[in-house]
């Protein structure tokens, strides 16, 4: 589907939306600030794998690699490299990943690349891992982070980014290309699309931000654990967004982002417990009953013939 | 006049099997061959060579006058050849004009802009009959449908050459005669080259002016129709030993 011109509605949520987040920390304790932090980062990932999975249908299980890969650069560049150079070197080090492990990753589909995806970020996990006790380190702490609202306002613009990114992916007719590839990738390579190519480039640009991403939250947390900034459930909790916003544009996943991060801000603090067992459940229910998400469910409200979103399979 | 598509002692092997064997002919641009041939002759594996969708274990492809061996699918479509597939592949949550604006914004036309691209993409699925259903999604067509969204992706790439892989096949005599005229009608607004496999007898009598044979991989035949309907190795491959 390529987009229809950005509706009014839309453009006034999201201009209050920015509003909102934009004024937060100057008007909210470090708690709020934090959960806003956190809800920025879920938006700067959860645009950013849409833009390869939601559009092309490859469904990565990894994406946590690439954030993993930025903090990791960020925190062994520690005061050698200036700050904002070494989240831009962050992006940089994502992106060539991509495009290095790209073609030989794309060529295989379907499950075999979610659990491809998901194999691979592990494997640079424990490389990481095994880099790290080699050279005698335990634990790394970062000394005189940036404080708390210079974090924050670098992460709003990486997710303002990445919204900017599915957007601009998503009516583009490198877009076109790429829903007709999820669609067919044989038909579409025939009709002049060039499939290898487009599939490497969403590849590329899906990692760019969650590289940088991983480098401004290792601000965030001040000591490093490998564990901690390659944890699947990254992946896995990106996913969920999405699967709950629905849509292959901008939309969907910042609705399921808003979602799930305002579930789990409920649930979290009152009964940690309840909140993994109603977050399996909520996905499930999403899975089996609303296919095409949230946003599938507003449009259908709105016209019932719009609500045709999502990879077919 | 010198020929669009030159193809010369084309063959391809799936292993031992010998698919396609020294298969040699000549498409002028702006005429309609027909290729026929039983199951197994190979000629959706002519197509997928002249495609790029495979690539030949031997021989040469030439189209307008500069070989296409190697190239990509893509690169081959973006030099103005386009195909349909025999079991038809829409993209099936895409809109029947989302469908053909692929075609149209890649292809040989490239359109940049996705409104440039609509108004030939409308125009095409005007020309095929699809214009009423131009909304709805591509996975609610009929067979029949289906076979001509086939043709109106091809056909919005702008494409000089279009390989047409059984696009009548399933459908009743109502509808074959319907897409007769549509694909006259096409040929004759935009000056196509087709090159048509088909089974319907009636309809490549009709619409061909001349006629390739191929049988288990090699070219036994090629003339006018009528050529064709006399003789002795064609009628002896088709309906036995003739005396």
């Amino acid at each position: 589907m390529s987009e229809p011109l950005p509706d009014r509605g839309w453009l006034l949520v999201l201009a209050v939306g920015t509003a909102l987040m934009a004024a937060l920390p100057f008007v909210a304790n470090d708690y709020l600030v934090g959960t806003g932090l956190t809800l920025l980062m879920w938006v700067a990932l959860a645009q950013s794998w849409c833009v390869l999975s939601r559009l092309t249908g490859y469904v990565s299980l990894g994406h946590v690699v690439f954030y993993g890969l930025g903090a990791y650069l960020v925190v062994v560049t520690w005061q050698l490299v200036p700050l904002p150079l070494a989240i831009l070197g962050a992006g940089l080090l994502a992106a060539l990943f991509a495009l290095a492990v790209g073609l030989p990753v794309l060529r295989v589909k379907g499950p075999y690349f979610v659990i491809l995806t998901f194999g691979l970020a592990e494997l640079v996990k424990y490389s990481i891992m095994a880099i790290e006790s080699a050279s005698g380190i335990a634990s790394r702490i970062l000394f005189g982070t940036p404080d708390l609202v210079r974090v924050y306002f670098a992460m709003f613009a990486l997710a303002a980014a990445a919204i900017l990114l599915l957007s601009w992916v998503s009516r583009s007719r490198f877009g076109h290309g790429l829903r007709s590839l999820r669609e067919n990738e044989l038909a579409a390579e025939t009709l002049g699309v060039p499939v290898v190519r487009y599939k490497l480039l969403a590849f590329v640009l899906s990692a760019a931000i969650p590289g940088m991403v991983g480098a401004v939250m290792a601000l965030r947390s001040t000591y490093f654990v490998v564990g901690q900034v390659f944890d699947p459930m990254i992946s896995i909790t990106v996913i969920a967004m999405a699967i709950l916003g629905g849509g292959d544009n901008a939309k969907g996943p910042l609705l399921g982002v808003i979602f799930l991060t305002a579930l789990s801000e409920l649930l979290w603090a009152q009964a940690p417990l309840l909140y993994m067992i109603i977050l399996g459940l909520v996905l499930v229910v999403f899975v089996l009953l609303v296919p095409d998400g949230l946003l599938g469910m507003f449009e259908r409200r709105h016209s019932p013939t719009a609500a045709r979103i999502g990879p077919s399979q | 006049m010198t020929a669009l598509l030159e193809v010369c002692n084309l063959g391809r092997r799936f292993g031992g099997l010998v698919a396609l064997s020294g298969v040699s002919f000549e498409i002028e641009a702006g005429s309609t061959v027909g290729i026929m041939g039983a199951n197994g002759a190979g000629k959706t594996t002519l197509f997928s060579l002249i495609a790029g969708n495979l690539r030949p274990s031997s021989g040469d492809i030439r189209f307008a006058g500069s070989s296409i061996v190697g190239l990509r699918a893509d690169q081959i479509c973006g030099l103005g050849v386009a195909r349909t597939f025999q079991i038809v592949m829409p993209f099936p949550a895409l809109t029947v004009l989302e469908n053909v604006r692929t075609g149209a914004m890649f292809g040989k036309a490239k359109l940049r802009h996705a409104a440039q691209a609509d108004i030939v993409a409308r125009q095409v699925l005007a020309d095929v009959g699809l214009a009423e259903v131009a909304d709805r999604p591509a996975s609610t067509l009929t067979l029949s449908g289906q076979k001509r969204l086939e043709i109106a992706r091809a056909v919005a790439t702008g494409a000089q050459l279009v390989l047409l892989d059984e696009v009548m096949a399933g459908l009743t005599p109502v509808e074959v005669t319907q897409m007769l005229q549509t694909l006259r009608r096409l040929q004759a607004s935009r000056g196509l080259t087709l090159l048509v496999i088909e089974h319907v007898m009636r309809a490549l009598m009709d619409l061909c002016s001349r006629i390739i044979v191929l049988h288990h991989g090699e070219l036994i035949a090629q003339g006018s129709p009528q050529q064709i309907g006399e003789n002795d190795k064609v009628l002896s491959v088709y309906f036995g030993a003739h005396s």
